[in-house]
């Protein structure tokens, strides 16, 4: 075990390292300067000289990542150029609420593509059937703002029952309730766009257990098809399932960057976005790195949860 | 895995027999046809105002879609669009599989180092989201179809590598494989006769997929200004529109038409995937749907 | 099936909780929308200097007045003023009553101490170029050793300041009034001053506006309240919450009943106009030009004046106006703004002919020229590029965010580029600064014809003498054509149909009468 360990820990330091290179090079060669940032008016000779200045972009560029990598070994990701404050600090503030979000939408994928891709296995052409492939065409083909405005003009505007946009009605947490009704929307649009891939993978896992020996020598036990399904064919197809929900969690995290955007969702999508477009530099290297650390850090856990659980595993890698 | 060399009949005849997919080839090839001939045939203009059918004009006999907000044709748009986005998704997926396969193979054959850092390398790009990575490089590099093909296929190319890596590792230890080895077989006549044929079908499977998510991403980074250039269109930038609540209520010829496109070419491409998986991998089943 | 149940039990919940409504406690706060974020609280360290930022330090810190759409001017800060020393100076008469939310009354002290720390070398002021019409600065605004700060309190609320050149108050504030903000400078005694920009004080700043700081996620979201001892009044709320979201989702927001009012004025594009009312939202006309848009030209790489000119006759900007505008615009040729008072005789025309024979005696060879824009003006883009390929111009369109489009006009990467303004009421609001040495931002050869007769027309005490220099301006305008005035554009503000007393047109210039906000009952 101890081996095995190791060596997962081995091969993550230099991943660790290019992602940390690879998120400073994107930034850091590409082209404009810090005085993009400035508008119109604000743009003369003599504010720039004092700004770049006072941010240390004449130093030589392996110097500087030195430095950024440094920082980021104590939690130090630098001063957001825009918002004139620690890009950490910026960055707390908004996990939260990302996680909130990708968490439930997540759930609500889970929760609605078990139960449909089994259905859909065990009576195909059903009107479940039918149901996962209407939602898998929404979730494949459909982009996803066009969900959320959609949502937001039917839900919001001619129903009137779910608010547009933010976390809290008036600022702050006020009642449970209150937070979930802004969640549904945005966690259902997540949720959806999710949803196909998990459908399609549910319904071909179980299809694919259901030719197996264990399910036939269950049939011949006389168990009803319903009982087949569930304890055995369902069962069967958990542990696909759930690594392609784990394998798609950066994709989700990635995918909220619209819906956040739409929403007026306070996370790591929308932060991202308006950095990219604002050129802070050094918010946006932050955001990157904490979430493709965050997603390296996810696989790690996982592969040593895997490699506690199943020898194999763990023989097998060495 | 088995090489398909001992099953009896090709491939294609195999694919054949699955007729949802030849229909959806079919219609894919249809709509490849429709959208580079109908414009020249047509004389069809995306790029020019009539200002007399005037902005936002409903779809009428001289514009059979109706005209956008600067008065251009939407089906001359809709269908240069789809030049665009077609070309977009399939070159996307042929240069990520151009890099994918050689990649994964080196990795897989030649293990050690190459193995090493090729499959950390993949894991690096894995750690991001991807439309995260696209956005910033392309925000970056700049906006324009041609820097989006690139960054979508130079990014794309990781997952095909490991599938190749993965069947290359199996192929390679295969008896017959070792014995060919043993026999003195050179490593080019090694990988070109026994281990490419067999690797390379899931990444036939998988790249009209992936064909499908590059036109995705294209409308998503529309949506959020850094999709093609301006006055270029892409179905992409002309559900664009739809980020309005007055097109999206009350204009719904300029938005669903391209949605439309979207989901007929994403889907016929999933069907056409699963064909290609069905004809390639004897051993896969026969999905009943 | 456990799942399933589960999933329709999920269903129920929700829609339960969509059909209870919004909580009753929700009642007295206003909520606001914007599309872009602000940067920080501090107004002096904005470095994208943007309205977003202007519009969020107008609610916290107080300015001397108040500025309507019109040019007319209410006390705020300073309850009256008058002009001093020849027209050297104004002499500001501070509302007695005005306190920083801590509690300390505002004085002329803290009005005088506020400049001189930001006109100080040592302190890391961005966009110090607002205080260089004062006595004793430098043309970036920084105080010139040696002489005499032209801001010093008389008195404890008689504040006067002196400028380089005679102005009239209602000049200065029209011009600089939403750049002069009192800071609670009693907190900031003996901090150095290259280190004030550095304070934690900005992240929960004290100032004396109508609203005060409560918290904030930088970026997304700004929960102020009422200031109930406000000079003006009490705010007819209690807490404002300033939610940034995507643009798209203002006008549904508001239809939907989720926001009371959104930033500038709740501006509508005419084109939303029928969706508004559909929705039942009242919409106002604005009455007065609230935006002014040019094609701005880079008079380097487009050399000849005869070409720029070309360009201009090229241009129909009676349908550009049409497709922007919807028929809310005037085409213009100059950038004077309509109904104030001063006019130009000048007119605007398309001629294609005209243009062609232009561009050859300006040696123009078949060039591409980039023209940068922002996204949501590409279709105006796309138009013109269309006119100007009439004519045999090629254009190539570039889509950029707004701050890149003008530092990559500064930095002349770009050859022209659609930009619009908020038009101010004298006659120098757009020529003054941008024929500047520090702000050459069409990239003129030579500015001395130019700041020639800006200085001359500074100086020029008004009236029929000051118009002739102004028509002389307007005259090389356009004989040189810099850059192309296109039109003045009004705008459609979408009412609230929450809250009552807004003054809608003034938003477009950065301040709002918040304190006179009230929530509709029920």
């Amino acid at each position: 075990m101890g081996r095995y360990i190791r060596s997962r820990l081995i091969t993550a330091i230099p991943v660790f390292f290019g992602i940390t290179l690879l998120v400073f090079l994107m930034v850091n060669l590409a082209p404009g300067t810090i005085t993009d940032l400035m508008g119109e008016g604000a743009a003369n000779e003599a504010d720039r000289a004092a700004l770049e200045a006072s941010l240390g972009l004449d130093q030589p560029l392996p110097l500087r990542y030195a430095g950024w990598l440094a920082g980021l070994f104590q939690g130090d990701l630098g001063q957001s150029y825009f918002y004139n404050r620690p890009v950490s600090r910026l960055i707390v503030q908004r996990v939260g609420p990302s996680l909130l979000l990708t968490g439930s939408g997540v759930a609500l994928a889970v929760a609605a593509a078990l139960p449909l891709g089994v259905l859909a296995a065990w009576k195909p052409r059903s009107v479940w059937d039918r149901l996962a492939s209407f939602l898998s065409l929404l979730s494949f083909g459909v982009p996803g703002f066009v969900l959320c405005l959609g949502g937001i003009a039917l839900f919001a505007v001619t129903l009137g029952w779910l608010p547009t946009h933010g976390m809290y009605a008036a600022g702050t947490f006020t009642s449970l309730g209150d937070l979930l009704r802004h969640l549904v929307l945005p966690a259902g649009v997540v949720c959806l766009s999710s949803l196909g891939e998990l459908v399609k993978q549910t319904r071909s896992a179980c299809l694919e257990s259901l030719g197996q020996d264990y399910i036939l020598t269950a049939r011949a036990k006389g168990l009803t098809d319903g009982a087949v399904m569930v304890r055995h064919a369902f069962r069967g197809s958990l542990v696909p399932v759930l690594t392609t929900i784990l394998s798609h969690i950066p994709h989700i995290l990635g995918g909220s960057v619209v819906v956040e955007q739409i929403f007026g969702w306070p996370g790591m999508g929308s932060l991202l976005f308006s950095a990219i477009s604002q050129r802070d530099y050094p918010l946006v290297m932050g955001v990157t790195v904490v979430v493709a650390l965050g997603v390296l850090l996810t696989n790690l856990l996982l592969d040593l949860v895997y490699g506690l659980a199943d020898p194999r595993v763990r023989y097998g890698k060495e | 895995m088995t090489p398909f060399r001992s099953n009896p009949r090709s491939p294609w005849a195999r694919f054949c027999r699955n007729r949802r997919a030849v229909v959806c080839l079919f219609l894919l090839c249809l709509e490849l046809l429709l959208v580079f001939l109908l414009p020249p045939l047509m004389g069809l203009e995306p790029n020019v105002s009539d200002l007399e059918a005037g902005f936002w004009a409903p779809p009428s006999p001289a514009h059979w879609l109706g005209t956008d907000d600067v008065g251009r044709d939407l089906l001359a748009r809709l269908l240069c669009g789809g030049q665009v986005s077609l070309l977009i998704g399939l070159s996307a997926a042929a240069i990520s599989a151009a890099l994918g396969v050689p990649l994964g193979l080196l990795a897989g054959y030649r293990r050690g180092a190459w193995e090493f850092w090729l499959m950390r390398l993949a894991d690096i790009v894995q750690s991001f989201p991807s439309i995260i990575l696209v956005l910033c490089l392309v925000a970056l590099v700049g906006p324009s179809a041609l820097n989006i093909v690139l960054v979508l296929g130079l990014l794309g190319w990781t997952g095909i590598a490991r599938l190749v890596y993965g069947n290359t590792l199996t192929v390679r230890d295969q008896e017959y494989v070792v014995a060919a080895r043993a026999l003195g077989a050179s490593r080019g006549f090694l990988l070109r006769r026994n281990v490419l044929p067999n690797v390379v079908a899931p990444v036939w499977c998988s790249i009209p997929l992936r064909a499908g998510r590059a036109i995705l991403s294209e409308s998503s980074l529309s949506f959020l200004g850094v999709g093609i250039r301006t006055p270029q269109a892409s179905w992409g930038s002309l559900i664009q529109a739809a980020a309005d609540l007055t097109v999206l209520t009350s204009r719904p010829w300029a938005w669903i038409p391209p949605s439309l496109c979207i989901i007929f070419t994403v889907l016929c491409l999933a069907v056409i995937g699963d064909g290609l998986r069905d004809a390639l991998d004897p051993r896969s089943r026969r999905l009943p749907d | 099936m456990k799942k399933l149940t589960a999933l329709i039990l999920t269903l129920v919940l929700a829609l339960s909780l969509a059909a209870c409504g919004p909580s009753q406690d929700a009642a007295d706060v206003v909520r606001y929308g914007m599309s872009n974020a602000w940067d920080t609280l501090m107004p002096y360290n904005s470095p994208s200097g943007s309205n977003y930022t202007r519009i969020v330090c107008d609610k916290i810190y107080d300015r001397l007045a108040y500025v309507h759409a019109d040019g007319s001017l209410d006390p705020r800060g300073a309850a009256s003023w008058e002009s001093a020393d020849n027209g050297m100076a104004v002499v500001f008469h501070l509302d007695e009553n005005a306190a920083f939310h801590d509690g300390t009354p505002v004085t002329a002290e803290h009005w005088a101490d506020t400049i001189a720390l930001m006109t100080n070398p040592d302190c890391p002021t961005l966009a110090r170029s607002v205080f260089n019409v004062l006595a004793g600065t430098d043309e970036n605004g920084a105080a010139v050793e040696g002489e005499t700060l032209g801001a010093e309190a008389i008195d404890q609320h008689t504040l006067k300041l002196t400028f380089k050149s005679p102005t009239a108050p209602e000049d200065f504030l029209l011009d600089r009034n939403r750049e002069f903000y009192v800071l609670p400078t009693h907190l900031l005694e003996g901090v150095d001053p290259a280190e004030v920009m550095a304070l934690e004080l900005w992240e929960a700043p004290i100032g004396s506006g109508p609203l005060k700081f409560v918290e904030e996620i930088p970026g997304s979201q700004l929960t102020l309240q009422a200031n109930p001892d406000y000079q003006l009044g009490r705010p007819g709320f209690d807490k404002l919450v300033i939610t940034v979201m995507d643009k798209s989702n203002l006008l549904p927001s508001l239809m939907a009943g989720d926001l009371d009012y959104y930033a500038f004025g709740g501006n509508l594009a005419a084109d939303d106009r029928q969706t508004a009312e559909d929705g039942g939202i009242e919409v106002l006309e604005g009455t007065v030009p609230n935006s002014f848009y040019e094609l701005m030209l880079n008079n380097e790489t487009i050399s000849s004046s005869a070409t720029r000119r070309a360009i201009d006759l090229a241009l129909d900007k009676e349908a550009l106006c049409l497709h922007t505008a919807q028929g809310l615009g005037e085409p213009t040729a100059t950038d004077l703004t309509p109904g104030t008072a001063y006019t130009s005789s000048l007119t605007w025309s398309r001629d294609v002919e005209g243009a062609k024979a232009l561009l050859e005696e300006g040696g123009y060879d078949g060039q591409t020229y980039t023209l940068a824009c922002t996204s949501n003006r590409s279709g105006l883009a796309a138009l013109m590029q269309q006119q100007l390929a009439e004519v045999d111009i090629t254009v190539t369109i570039e889509t950029v965010d707004s701050a890149t489009l003008f530092s990559g006009m500064a930095e002349g990467k770009y050859d022209m580029a659609i930009a619009s303004h908020t038009p101010g009421a004298l006659p120098l609001w757009f020529t003054e600064s941008r024929f500047s040495a520090g702000n050459n931002i069409f990239h003129v050869a030579d500015l001395t014809p130019y700041t020639t007769l800006i200085a001359q027309i500074k100086a020029a005490p008004g009236g029929p003498e000051r118009q002739e220099l102004v028509n002389q301006l307007q005259e090389l305008l356009a004989r040189e054509r810099p850059f192309i005035p296109l039109w003045f554009g009004r705008t459609l503000h979408a009412q609230s149909p929450t809250a009552d007393n807004i003054d809608y047109p003034s938003s477009s210039f950065s301040n709002e009468n918040v304190w006179e906000w009230t929530l509709k009952a029920g």
